[in-house]
């Protein structure tokens, strides 16, 4: 079999116009498109295949999704399933492995009959290194590494159960933002410096000694160019030692991009030598690190923890969507996105209450700030009202009584003021300490809770459901796990509560009117639109309440409720792992959503055009719906109408 | 399901790359993993549907190996006619009279492809009709007929789909369409435009592909499987 070229050397169209199609493949020309094409396979994938498994798959291909899609996600060492992301038509596949030389990052299994294009590993780095367009977008896996990086943090926070003072998010170390290193020798011309600058789009060149290559006895930046050459009417043939700035300052390559940050901070220094087993492997400029940690939650939080004045806290929670930005467009999930604005969320709280405390003095009794809603559940979006109260211990006496009321008072008043400045909406329910009812002693709250549970009246009970996501914001936490403890006991032995709770629960159907094969909402303001925190993440949050209510279990995340649930086997792994899947999805297209909405300048809201999601999307959303009415049938079946 | 084609009469005057072609599946092995099997997924257009008077005008083949798809060696010839006003081609053909006239004759594209389908499958979607005109062929210009055997994706499908329904016997498979338009549509394939011997043979490719990992999650794994599915009903997927 000796096939002369000419005969085989046919263009497959079709591959041509899927890369012509797709970034950064387009910006190629038809010679090379047609190289590319005829060095590709075509393979197929049937639903529910695994491509690639995380840490294992050797990646010999990128792969190309021609039709159908992907997920990926992430299992750590005690079998925890974290849903990373869904790729559709169109995007890549082990891209970051192959340039990192790494086994897969991800498990990638299919979730469509998926048909990919592959293309061998060598082809796709050649590629990466000839053609600047490749370079720059693959780029952006510096960024998908600090997520990986980051996420390996959290799984490692989660099992270590540090507390937030150790929050090591971001703990990126300054060795993986070098790029390829760039020098010149000391005898070389300036000119010939600048040339090289200019070639290879640097800001800054290392500067060798002739006799030693190995040894950086300085560095030009485009600053020094500028003012001691430009403005200076120097000679452009004098040799770059002239206008160096020696000995360089250097850092090690596995310090943190935080404390590196601080070094340039305090020495006013924004190029660094990083090395690495004392050879120079390139320079770190303060901008390389802004560019990736200027909104770093990391960051933020430091401000906040460092921050002296009340009003100081305004402008830093004012970051907050800034950092949340950040996240969403590196690609981070969801069900991490939503705990990191809670804990940023918390410590601006927490910031704010002790200084207020050393404002007005110590209180009178131990006390707890209490959230509630979606912050009690560690479920805040880009759109938070406030949802508080204040819980405090018992008082002794008729003395002690008026004190707390006084103090708590004036308190919360000042407390809510303060959290109003730093833009968090006032709750239009009035669900606030500022409220005389939501701001009480241990006893009258366990009495409500008891009012509620013992004789539920439907029509208050779905007002007060959000109280039963509470959890300890600041202060004396003991209080409200008492109060939970107090809550749990209670709710356990009352059927006809938890009845009530589920028929509830139930009643939040998904409405049977379709837009282009999508629920939506037939009219109103928002006609055709997706309430997708009403249709979509409501049930799922009212079904891990209510099951987490019956069975006693104290967490207020409905994903650590689910997860909670499943541990203690109340529902099975399959009910677990599919409600997670779905739930997290929607949060996900939720953020992006009020995302978009911010950089359009809009108050985010929840109201999603179905029109405006992809084909994958839109499959992924309808079986996210799906699975509301499977968990419907369990409560169904729980507590059935007699 | 999978045609054992014969061999065809083997004649003294056979071209070498018959010959070599019928001894290589002389001694040929079906139990091995469908993986390791080369595969030629081939179309033909032809000047009309006249089992007798028509000829090929031009072949188009895409071959799979690993049960993938390899862009890399692709076969699309035109071929001139022999007895036909080429003009009468541009009816259903996207192939110019002028594509015809510059072709190669029959006599020297039919070597070259027998060359490009040594020791492969043949996979043809109503493989047999395409079979009938290349055999009509080689043995009037190659002295022999070929010794590949060919699956038919349309039988495939066809019993993918008697799987598929299982007991649902009101379903009668017969009423299903079974073009490649319609199946490819079915299964959500990309699309190709019809009517091209290379584009049609890409589309079989993609359909053969669907189909064979498909039934592979059923347990196929060699070629006598596949063979054996032909008996479909009693296995389960």
């Amino acid at each position: 079999m000796a096939p002369s070229d000419d005969v085989h050397n046919v263009a497959p169209e079709m591959a041509i116009a899927f890369f012509r199609s797709i970034l950064p493949f387009n910006s190629l020309d038809d010679a090379t498109l047609n190289d590319l094409a005829h060095h590709c396979r075509v393979d197929f994938y049937p639903k529910g295949t695994r491509i690639l498994k995380q840490g294992e798959t050797d990646i010999t291909h990128l792969y190309l999704i021609q039709r159908g899609g992907v997920k990926a996600f992430i299992e750590d060492d005690q079998g925890d399933v974290t849903l990373k992301d869904f790729r559709g038509v169109g995007a890549y596949i082990g891209a970051l492995g192959i340039i990192r030389g790494t086994p897969a990052n991800l498990n990638i299994e299919t979730v469509e009959d998926t048909f990919c294009f592959l293309l061998p590993r060598e082809i796709f780095l050649r590629l990466v290194e000839q053609e600047p367009s490749f370079a720059h977008y693959y780029l952006k896996s510096f960024s998908e590494k600090i997520v990986t990086t980051a996420y390996n943090e959290l799984r490692h926070h989660k099992v270590s159960n540090r507390s937030g003072d150790d929050l090591y998010l971001f703990s990126v170390r300054v060795g993986d933002l070098v790029k390829t290193l760039r020098k010149v020798s000391s005898g070389s011309s300036i000119q010939e410096a600048a040339a090289s600058m200019a070639e290879h789009r640097v800001g800054s060149l290392l500067v060798y000694d002739p006799a030693d290559e190995e040894n950086i006895v300085g560095i030009i930046t485009d600053r020094d160019l500028r003012s001691k050459v430009v403005a200076a009417g120097l000679d452009y043939n004098l040799p770059v030692e002239n206008i160096m700035t020696g000995p360089v300052q250097t850092v090690l390559s596995q310090s943190l991009c935080f404390d590196v940050l601080l070094k340039m901070m305090t020495t006013s220094i924004h190029h660094l030598a990083v090395e690495r087993g004392g050879r120079v492997i390139g320079v770190v400029t303060s901008h390389d690190i802004m560019l990736l940690q200027g909104h770093s939650p990391y960051y933020l939080f430091k401000e906040i923890r460092g921050q002296q004045q009340i009003s100081g806290l305004y402008v830093l929670a004012q970051k907050i969507p800034d950092v949340i930005r950040g996240l969403i467009k590196e690609g981070a999930k969801a069900g991490n996105i939503t705990q990191m604005i809670a804990i940023l969320n918390d410590h601006i709280l927490e910031r704010m209450l002790t200084l207020l405390e050393k404002e007005l003095g110590p209180p009178p009794v131990p006390y707890c700030w209490l959230l509630m809603g979606s912050e009690g559940r560690r479920e805040q979006t880009f759109k938070t009202d406030q949802d508080n109260a204040i819980l405090y211990a018992d008082p002794v006496n008729d003395e002690e009584k008026l004190a707390a009321e006084n103090y708590f008072k004036g308190f919360a008043e000042k407390a809510i003021g303060h959290l109003v400045n730093c833009g968090y909406p006032l709750c239009p329910g009035f669900i606030m300490a500022t409220n005389p009812r939501w701001c009480q002693p241990l006893s009258v709250w366990k009495d409500y809770f008891s009012k509620w549970i013992d004789a539920p009246d439907p029509a208050e009970l779905l007002n007060a459901t959000i109280f039963f996501d509470f959890r300890s914001g600041f202060g004396d936490s003991s209080l409200a796990r008492d109060l939970r403890n107090h809550l749990n006991a209670k709710a356990k032995e009352k059927d006809i509560f938890l009845f009530h709770l589920a028929r509830q629960c139930m009643a939040t159907r998904v409405p049977l009117s379709f837009f282009k094969n999508f629920i939506v909402n037939k009219d109103g303001e928002h006609k055709n639109r997706l309430d997708i925190k009403g249709q979509g993440l409501t049930p799922f949050v009212n079904f891990a309440r209510v099951l987490a209510l019956k069975n006693g279990i104290s967490e207020t995340n409905t994903l650590a409720r689910l997860k909670a649930l499943y541990d203690a086997d109340f529902i099975n792994r399959e009910i677990w792992s599919s409600a997670n899947d779905a739930y997290e999805l929607q949060m996900q297209q939720r953020l992006i959503h009020q995302l978009s909405q911010i950089e359009e300048g809009v108050l985010p809201d929840n109201h999603i055009n179905p029109e405006q999601l992809s084909d994958l999307d839109k499959r992924m959303l309808k079986d996210a719906f799906t699975i509301i009415e499977r968990l419907y049938s369990v409560l169904d079946k729980m507590y059935p109408v007699a | 399901m999978f045609d054992l084609l014969n061999p065809g009469t083997w004649f003294p005057r056979a071209a070498p790359q018959l010959r070599a072609n019928k001894d290589f599946f002389a001694s040929f092995d079906q139990g091995r993993p469908l993986s390791e099997y080369t595969f030629v997924v081939c179309d033909t257009e032809l000047t009309g549907l006249n089992k007798k008077k028509d000829e090929l005008i031009s072949i188009g083949a895409v071959t799979i190996r690993d049960l993938q798809i390899d862009l890399s060696s692709m076969f699309h010839n035109f071929i001139k006619p022999e007895n036909m006003d080429p003009t009468q081609a541009t009816l259903v053909h996207r192939i110019t009279p002028q594509q015809l006239e510059a072709a190669e004759p029959i006599d020297v594209v039919l070597p070259r492809f027998v060359e490009y389908i040594q020791g492969s499958l043949l996979v043809g979607h109503h493989l047999p009709l395409d079979m009938h005109f290349l055999n009509k062929a080689t043995a009037r210009v190659m002295g022999g007929t070929l010794s590949n055997p060919g699956v038919d994706t349309m039988r495939m499908a066809q019993g993918y789909k008697r799987v598929q329904l299982g007991h649902y016997h009101e379903h009668n498979p017969r009423e299903i369409s079974y073009s490649l338009d319609d199946l490819g549509r079915e299964y959500n394939l990309p699309q190709f435009k019809p009517h091209d011997a290379l584009e049609d043979a890409l589309q079989t490719a993609y359909l053969f592909l669907y189909l064979i990992k498909k039934f592979r999650k059923g347990g196929l794994v060699t070629l006598k499987d596949i063979f054996q599915s032909g008996r479909v009903g009693s296995f389960r997927y």
